[in-house]
């Protein structure tokens, strides 16, 4: 049992924002960075299922510069085996991301591929599925519950409103893995170190194309019409909301 | 951060006599156990307010007589020129940080048992001290009035030459000018009681006297009680204090507004248990009503939101804070720069206060276990120098309060990797359930600002619903192990009145309970009566009596005792508490033991007759005996493992804090993991290294000869 599992190291906002003098970043003071959090509950449900085969490899796939492999160590403390990260710096757009991903993920031949649902920086839930597209994989989103038998996989797919739709996928496939799916372990201080020992392949990309879209501007979103912004201390503050909930039930 | 500019107000300067403030943050006068005789102590805890922002610091009360020696409690003394010099050293670390210093002068009349000096206090009436046993006073005559005014001037005198900004004539508290204003301590005939005129007399005039000596020079500042709730008797708003007010405004420069006398100084140094930040607000706004001076007074405030609110409301132009300074001396510092997030907020538990009212130690803080310790182990609250031993990587094994404030200081400290490794699924142990207790709901702060700050540190792992055994410690591949792994309740009646269990009690029984079984793990407490027998005496006992007699149980606590809860006096939630229980019909037993606990009856004898024995017909019982340590692990770790075997998986440092290694208050808890951090690089960071003690050093050759 072999399982690619695709990670990222995403920037974390603090409580104040700056952006950078083009506005088309936040500026990296105001920044933290850590692992995406899906891709802890992905990392996680690709070493029980092999775990539960037996035997196999987690591979974990990143793309970005060397400070990414921060991420990929984060997975790789938890028990993941080894890590590739294709060598890419400054910002890609999801299409890029899974053109650079393509090549390693392929020659990897997994039974599964994994990525998070999505990434808390950018949320656009894009990546997992335009890598499927260039794999030709079949591929499940938001995937819930995973069931292996005889080269299919039958998966719990979340819809909205609490409704779970039961797939069979065959395999080789790609799942893009929801939290909640399991509960991720926590690597010890031992296995933190053993991680920093564990093999990091780094690769070149190939054709990257370019961006389907470009970042214009970012900016604080101005109040909008239906916002009011409640001045004052905390008890005239709580008599108002109070006033306004009333309003709105009667 | 910035401020946010809705806190602006805070900081604008205001003008009190010949003084300015640099902003509205002062530090009420508050005991600390450190008084003249220990000035280093006094000196740095004042400064690091002053360093946090404050831009008025106050002594605590500072007797101006040996008339008013208030041992085996420890006030500041302006008594001789020694006294100068030790108070001269605060007021200069103040001004070196831009803040004025303040001192309280203070007479306290029967209140001050004078001990140490043997003297005896006078007072306007002959009627023993309501607060002390046993201490009568003697009943001034006119010369006595003019020579105890003159005490006031003197004094006022000294505290200018020891570089004092502001000086107090201090009334609130039952003391000697409010004593004169209160008919429940004031029965004279002669012009100095009876109308108000003649009970206002004694202050004014010495209020006059103070103003003239030192005036030109040093801001006046009175302090005064406005509702002493006691009726007739007592101090009154609209009868004494508003008048008085009126009477003296033009020569005060700045009023300090509380509420309460001394036997009951809880209405004012309020437990959060009672009441909520700002409870004195009506009282203070009542004065700045009839004042043309600023008005200071407290009010338990952390929030700057409430403390905007207190001045735009017209209430006070001042924000006073005695416990949240405390617990954060920083306060003022952290609202400027906008890191609210990082205020470390009183809990209001009053421990602080427990260790006056005890007389001698010096303050705790739950919160803050560097209160008091700036001088004596040389701890700073908001800085901390790399470990010697940084490249470690620790693991902590429990998430309660010491283990929390370990893995922040250890984490402040710059440790490589700091693992906080808890079984339950979130931090705070103990303290995930004592908030949940009836009125304590503030303590959870505790927890809150732990996790916010551990969570802030890169280098510090939480890591919940992992429950460690020896193997998985000895393999977790830390350099340093520290166990915290707690208490509990004991299960068998153990107990500290008989050092023995108590026949029969066993809390694997469904009617047999145990106060975390309670609160942590919500096992039912059957039937309608239930016997509390609390061995413990502080909060634990009477906060489950509460608690159950709030759900409609027939409840009665049962203590060794002579009293429930007696640590509670110290805290000042004690009379408020008895009200409590009272108004719930709950059922005090004193000096009673249980000697048998069966299921449905209980047996006690009265511990100075054991012959005396009573029968308890009851549905469940539960036994707030003593506490456990929790050293499972440890002792495992220890005993079975084996230093050499954790050695052998590189194990260096191997120790353990807090209840775990014996039960105690949280204050001592956090404190325990605060020291073994700020020490981790120390020799044996097990053993405490030594402070600095204050005191008298004698040179033998020169007193022989």
């Amino acid at each position: 049992m072999k399982i690619v599992v695709c990670v990222k190291q995403v920037a974390v906002l603090g409580d104040e924002v700056e952006f950078t003098e083009d506005e088309r970043d936040v500026d990296p003071d105001y920044l933290d960075f850590a692992l995406n959090e899906w891709d802890t509950y992905a990392t996680e449900e690709a070493l029980r299922l092999v775990e539960a085969a037996g035997s196999g490899e987690v591979v974990v796939v990143s793309v970005g510069d060397e400070d990414a492999e921060d991420a990929m160590r984060r997975c790789l403390a938890m028990g993941a085996d080894r890590g590739i990260r294709v060598e890419a710096e400054g910002w890609l757009d999801p299409i890029q991301v899974a053109r650079a991903l393509a090549e390693v993920v392929g020659s990897e031949s997994p039974d599964l591929v994994f990525a998070g649902v999505q990434s808390s920086d950018s949320v656009q839930a894009a990546t997992g599925g335009a890598l499927a597209g260039l794999l030709d994989l079949p591929s499940v989103a938001v995937v819930t519950k995973i069931e292996l038998a005889d080269g299919k996989a039958t998966v719990h797919r979340e819809l909205e409103g609490g409704l779970v739709d039961v797939v069979e996928v065959d395999t080789p496939a790609l799942l893009t893995i929801q939290t909640g799916i399991n509960e991720p372990r926590y690597a010890t201080l031992r296995a933190i170190k053993q991680a920093e020992e564990k093999e990091i392949d780094v690769r070149k990309p190939g054709e990257l194309g370019e961006p389907s879209y470009r970042v214009r501007k970012m900016f604080v979103p101005p109040k909008g019409e239906g916002a009011e912004m409640l001045d004052g201390g905390a008890a005239e503050v709580a008599q108002r909301i109070k006033e306004i909930v009333q309003e709105r039930l009667a | 951060m910035a401020r946010d500019p809705k806190y602006d107000i805070l900081f604008e300067p205001i003008q009190i006599g010949p003084k300015t403030m640099k902003n509205r943050f002062y530090q009420i006068p508050h005991c600390n156990g450190f008084g003249s005789e220990k000035p280093l102590n006094q000196a740095y805890f004042r400064a690091m307010k002053a360093e946090g922002g404050y831009a008025a610091v106050c002594t605590e009360y500072c007797s101006i007589h040996p008339e008013s020696d208030d041992t085996h409690r420890v006030s500041a003394r302006l008594w001789d020129d020694d006294d100068i010099k030790n108070l001269g050293l605060m007021c200069d670390m103040l001004h070196e940080h831009g803040a004025l210093a303040a001192a309280e002068l203070w007479y306290g009349g029967p209140h001050a048992p004078c001990m140490e000096t043997r003297c005896v206090p006078r007072a306007p009436s002959q009627i023993p001290s309501d607060f002390e046993h046993l201490t009568y006073p003697k009943e001034m005559d006119k010369d006595d009035i003019r020579e105890v005014q003159g005490f006031y001037v003197d004094a006022a005198k000294r505290a200018r030459e020891a570089g004092f900004d502001i000086v107090y004539v201090y009334g609130s508290h039952s003391y000697l000018p409010q004593q004169f204003l209160t008919p429940y301590y004031n029965r004279r005939t002669d012009e100095y009681g009876g109308s108000f005129e003649n009970r206002a007399r004694f202050w004014r005039e010495t209020i006059e006297q103070v103003k003239d000596a030192v005036g030109d020079d040093c801001a006046i500042a009175v302090r005064m009680s406005t509702d002493m709730f006691m009726g007739e008797a007592g101090t009154q708003l609209e009868r004494d204090c508003l008048p008085f007010v009126e009477l003296v405004d033009d020569m005060v420069d700045v009023w300090d507004i509380n509420v309460s006398g001394i036997s009951e100084w809880g209405e004012d140094a309020t437990p959060s248990r009672f009441y909520p930040s700002g409870r004195l607000l009506p009282w203070q706004k009542a004065v700045k009503g009839v004042s043309k001076k600023p008005v200071l007074g407290v009010g338990r405030f952390t929030s700057p939101d409430l403390m905007v609110e207190a001045i735009n409301d017209g209430a006070l132009d001042i924000i006073a804070t005695c416990r949240p300074s405390i617990s954060d001396p920083w306060l003022p510092r952290k609202i400027d720069e906008g890191r609210l997030d990082d205020i470390r907020e009183c809990i209001g538990c009053n421990i602080c206060i427990s260790r006056w009212e005890i007389g001698g130690p010096p303050l705790i803080c739950t919160q803050n276990a560097t209160a008091g310790e700036e001088y004596r182990r040389g701890w700073h609250p908001e800085k901390f120098e790399k470990a010697a031993n940084a490249d470690n990587d620790v693991l902590i094994v429990g998430a309660g309060p010491a283990g929390m404030e370990c893995a922040r200081v250890l984490g402040e400290r710059g440790m490589r990797r700091v693992h906080l490794v808890e079984g339950q699924d979130d931090m705070g142990g103990i303290m995930r359930w004592i908030p949940q207790l009836p009125g304590l709901g503030e303590w959870a702060r505790v927890v809150n600002y732990r996790k916010i700050q551990t969570d802030k540190l890169k280098n510090v792992e939480f890591i919940p619903n992992t429950q460690l055994d020896a193997d998985g410690v000895k393999n977790y591949g830390a350099e340093i192990v520290i166990v915290a792994t707690g208490g509990y309740w004991a299960t068998d009646g153990l107990n500290g009145c008989t050092h023995d269990t108590i026949p029969g009690a066993d809390a694997s029984q469904p009617w047999c309970l145990t106060p975390e079984q309670i609160m942590a793990e919500g096992k039912a407490v059957p039937g309608d009566k239930v016997l509390i027998v609390d061995n413990d005496g502080y909060f634990t006992g009477v906060s489950l009596a509460e608690k159950l007699a709030e759900e409609g149980k027939q409840v009665t606590l049962m203590t060794h005792l002579g009293h429930i809860a007696p640590y509670m006096h110290f805290t000042l939630e004690a009379p408020n508490m008895h009200r409590k229980l009272h108004k719930l019909k709950v059922e005090i037993v004193t000096y009673n033991i249980p000697t048998e606990i069966a299921e449905g009856k209980v047996t006690s004898a009265h511990v100075y007759d054991e012959e005396h024995l009573t029968e308890w017909g009851v549905d469940s019982v539960v036994l707030v005996t003593q506490r456990r340590s929790n050293e499972a692990l440890y002792r495992e770790l220890k005993d079975s493992v084996g230093i050499d075997a954790l050695e052998g998986e590189g194990i260096t440092g191997f120790y353990r804090i807090g209840d775990c290694v014996a039960p105690r208050l949280v204050a001592d808890c956090i404190f325990d993991g605060h020291r073994i951090a700020r020490e981790i690089d120390s020799e044996n960071p097990e053993i405490p290294l030594p402070f600095k003690r204050e005191r008298h050093v004698i040179e033998r050759e020169a007193v022989l000869a």
